[in-house]
């Protein structure tokens, strides 16, 4: 599929909802509060959701439409859901303590995009990738990557950590509904009932952190047990 | 050079001049509406202008000239701002490009600085307190400024808002492309900072959030007139920018006819009655911010524009 040919005003549509989500994976990274991050997530799902759906309308990948459907009712609903429920169990609802302020943060996001851009620009080079839209699905699945991980190694708070695995995945699948719009679409479903299966894990985990630890913190785990 | 596009310019800083304490009067009002009270007339910054000139010179005794001077400096910046920027015709007009954006910019500076000095001067508490939290606010703020507009330079391929106005008006790829929305973003929260808003400044002028008002505490009658009318203009300049220029650049004076004028000053009090809309829901939806967390809006705005300038070069 060629972006090559797309008329500018959907050049705009495709390029405003890649650089949406990214705008709302830095919410998750300047917020403190732990809603705030699933919402963020939430409504990042739902954008890639109608990414997937544009790019399989004017690009002719019919398929696309029940990932679409899938990324939605999965990623937008469910996991959201079942985040929200551990969240309710737990007596936590803001990251306590911090190693970098969110303002810092977002400064440091804002270079690890930066970063993304010159990667992805080399990368599409090599690859012989055409179009802006295709450098710019590369630009922020990297940096999605990188605030994903970012946000792995500056939050304490489990489920902070499980929301920052969920925005690397996330990242991703955004980069390959763009990249590889005809991906195989069995891959894609075993993906999505992957992460279902990861989050129900983990909420299994944080609870049984909760009652054996007494904190769902990764600060207090530093002794060593065995 | 015509008698016509002369009478225009003139007729830009009389807009200028003139509906600055209306837009303030305005936003004032609807602020009231929201708390369900009853709010001051729209008209009563002009009430309040005409009783500051109506009033005597009170000089503190440690003042120096700068005293004087600083009034009269800043009135004359947000003056001759008007000049370089598009209020009421989407065309050039004489004396329009002495400066482009950057040069506007430094024009506005200059107003502040002055105010500045003029806090520090007289050797006032508050003056001082004042004077220090606006420059550290500044500090915060410049360079975000300077990321947009490098990034409406990087847009726009040229440095002059007449250019950005055509090309928005133009090509609606551009106006609905990324690079243009993020940049309307961050100067939402510049705009917010610059013209005396929460989250950063207190709308209660107490002594202990005080900013811009604890600058001129010290002055008294004609020269407080001065001062106030040169913060609203200030803050219809910015308005302006962000309408004209950036976010709703249609509706202004093609063929530069009076009728055409009149209709784009009507157009603009629609225009800002929209943004002074946004920023009363800001203002009612967020609190303050408290000193330490100053910099998380302007991070915020920072980071909204580095995205618009990385999204003008894949553009």
């Amino acid at each position: 599929m060629s972006f090559q040919t797309l008329p500018p005003i959907l050049a705009s549509i495709f390029s405003l909802l890649a650089i949406a989500s990214l705008l709302l994976t830095f919410v998750m990274l300047g917020s403190r509060w732990l809603r705030n991050y699933l919402y963020a997530f939430a409504a990042e799902s739902w954008l890639i959701a109608i990414l997937s759906a544009a790019v399989g309308y004017f690009a002719g990948f019919p398929e696309l439409y029940l990932i679409a459907i899938l990324t939605a009712v999965f990623r937008g609903v469910v996991l959201p859901y079942l985040v929200w429920r551990i969240i309710r169990r737990l007596d936590v609802d803001r990251e306590a303590h911090e190693t970098l302020q969110p303002a810092s943060a977002l400064i440091i996001g804002a270079l690890s995009v930066v970063f993304a851009l010159l990667v992805a620009r080399r990368v599409g080079g090599e690859l012989g990738l055409v179009g802006t839209v295709a450098v710019l699905a590369l630009t922020v699945m990297l940096s999605m990557k990188l605030i994903g991980f970012l946000m792995l190694s500056i939050r304490y708070e489990a489920i902070s950590q499980v929301l920052g695995l969920l925005i690397l995945e996330n990242g991703i699948f955004l980069g390959a509904q763009v990249l590889v719009p005809g991906m195989p679409m069995l891959v894609e479903i075993v993906i999505l009932f992957d992460l279902l299966v990861a989050v129900a894990c983990f909420g299994v985990l944080v609870r049984y952190l909760s009652s054996a630890v007494g904190t769902t913190s990764s600060r207090e785990l530093k002794r060593l047990v065995g | 050079m015509t008698v016509r596009d002369i009478l225009l310019q003139v007729g830009q800083v009389l807009t200028v001049l003139l509906l600055s304490p209306l837009i303030q009067g305005v936003i004032v009002k609807f602020e009231e509406r929201v708390q369900r009270a009853q709010g001051p007339s729209v008209l009563q910054p002009y009430r309040d202008l005409w009783k500051l000139f109506h009033k005597r010179i009170v000089v503190p005794d440690t003042a120096s000239p700068i005293h004087w001077l600083a009034p009269v400096v800043a009135f004359t910046c947000m003056l001759t701002v008007p000049i370089l920027i598009p209020v009421l015709t989407d065309f050039p007009l004489p004396y329009s490009d002495m400066g482009d954006i950057l040069g506007g910019g430094l024009i506005l500076t200059l107003g502040s600085f002055m105010i500045l000095l003029a806090g520090l001067d007289a050797g006032g508490a508050y003056g001082g307190i004042g004077s220090s939290r606006a420059v550290m606010v500044a500090i915060l703020a410049e360079p975000t400024l300077i990321l947009v507009f490098i990034g409406i330079t990087l847009l726009a391929k040229a440095m002059l808002p007449f250019v950005v106005n055509h090309l928005l008006v133009g090509d609606p790829a551009v106006y609905f492309s990324p690079a243009h929305l993020f940049l309307v973003a961050a100067f939402f929260v510049l705009l917010l900072v610059e013209t005396d808003r929460l989250p950063i400044h207190s709308n209660t002028h107490v002594e202990v959030y005080m900013i811009e008002e604890a600058r001129v505490l010290e002055y008294s009658g004609p020269l407080l007139g001065l001062l106030k009318w040169a913060s609203m203009m200030k803050q219809f300049i910015l308005f302006t920018i962000f309408c004209n220029v950036l976010t709703l650049p249609w509706g202004l004076s093609h063929q530069g006819t009076a009728l055409g004028a009149l209709a784009a000053a009507a157009g603009l009090v629609v225009k800002f009655v929209l943004v002074g809309c946004a920023v009363v829901f800001v203002e009612t939806v967020q609190s303050r911010l408290r000193f330490y967390r100053y910099q998380e809006p302007l991070a915020a705005s920072f980071l909204l524009a580095t995205l618009a300038i990385i999204a003008t070069q894949l553009a």
